[in-house]
């Protein structure tokens, strides 16, 4: 009985909380595509060269060895570029919105979704100042908004930081590899 | 038989009695979640754990990286359509299938204190854990073999249904309905 109670206790513990939505995705894309109002869907199927090639970069590759880029345009000039990138732990999964400017620096990140778990969590490191790290980033530079929102904030909140800072290296990675 | 629901304290009947109510609830809220994401259908299981692209992409990449460009409406960007990849199915089968022993657990202690033969109470408690197994060797064959296996998640979702609702209705009929005989 004590080792299906532990069970029990454990199960509850390991069991992923519901996701929830911290930035409608029309929002984030009115965000990071300002003004734009024609879109396109840029598919990349990643041949196994290409695939190592980003693994050897940053240690990731898309899981099912497809990158999409959505790209938006206001009277046929290209206002800028947008992909949307999971990163995973093991208190579930987060979504970032990452906009790029047609000259290939960072426009913005979003978090779109997060767990009931996570959410405190992110939004402590959000309120932090997180995101601002990433404005005008170039793709080659590693993210750093994590160690410079650390001292601010708690632990979970520094580990969510650090998870954004990793999704944001994973897509800067695509766009610079791939994206033209 | 190793103990008996029927003639046990009062209080070990309420607590069985809170928990199928509770475990009810919950299946309730499973079958509403199922349909939101999954469906109970095997075309839209098949959708929802196929392969999507990356098992095939995994078997056979193309020599070059293949780009195809189309037009999107703003409402194609930011719906989604609900896909559980080889990662995310990794992660759910380690996260659920602990919690779906433990109420496979929860029910075949039940089904231990009813008045049954014991083959029926070993048929039972072979459907309680057969049905968590059949609904993610469902979700893994769908994703790695064929789409066609959506059929096996489907009967493991309804084996699930199936074997809490005989325990739990032969669970309270015995324990406040039933006429009691002598112990």
């Amino acid at each position: 009985m004590k080792a299906l109670i532990l069970g029990a206790a454990l199960a509850a513990l390991l069991h992923i909380t519901p996701t929830v939505i911290l930035v409608k995705r029309q929002d984030a894309v009115a965000h990071l595509l300002p003004g734009a109002d024609q879109f396109s869907e840029r598919e990349l199927h990643l041949s196994s060269a290409d695939s190592r090639k980003i693994h050897d970069a940053v240690g990731w590759e898309p899981p099912d060895g497809v990158v999409t880029f959505y790209v938006g345009k206001h009277q046929d000039q290209t206002v800028g570029a947008l992909m949307f990138m999971r990163v995973d732990c093991q208190h579930g999964p987060l979504e970032l919105a990452i906009g790029f400017e047609p000259t290939g620096s960072v426009r913005g990140v979003e978090v779109t979704k997060a767990t009931v778990e996570m959410k405190p969590w992110v939004l402590e490191a959000l309120r932090a100042g997180l995101t601002d790290a990433y404005k005008g980033m170039g793709v080659n530079d590693a993210p750093a908004g994590a160690n410079k929102v650390k001292p601010r904030i708690g632990s979970m909140p520094g580990y969510m930081a650090e998870l954004i800072d990793k999704g944001v290296m994973h897509a800067n990675a695509a766009y610079r590899l791939f994206y033209h | 038989m190793l103990y008996d629901l029927r003639h046990s304290d009062l209080r070990v009947r309420w607590l069985v009695t809170l928990l199928l109510a509770t475990l009810g609830t919950s299946y309730l809220f499973g079958a509403w979640m199922v349909g939101l994401y999954a469906g109970f259908s095997p075309k839209r299981v098949a959708q929802t754990y196929g392969p999507n692209g990356e098992l095939m992409t995994m078997q056979m990449p193309p020599e070059t990286t293949m780009v195809t460009e189309r037009p999107v409406a703003m409402g194609e960007m930011v719906e989604e359509q609900h896909h559980v990849d080889l990662n995310l199915l990794v992660q759910d089968t380690h996260v659920h299938m602990p919690m779906y022993a433990v109420i496979a657990a929860a029910l075949a202690v039940i089904t231990l204190g009813l008045s049954l033969s014991r083959s029926l109470s070993l048929a039972i408690i072979t459907l309680l854990f057969a049905a968590p197994w059949l609904d993610f060797a469902g979700m893994w064959l769908t994703k790695l073999v064929s789409p066609g296996f959506a059929i096996v998640t489907l009967a493991g979702g309804w084996a699930m249904a199936l074997g809490y609702t005989i325990v739990a209705a032969i669970a309270i009929w015995q324990m406040w309905l039933g006429r009691k005989t002598a112990p």
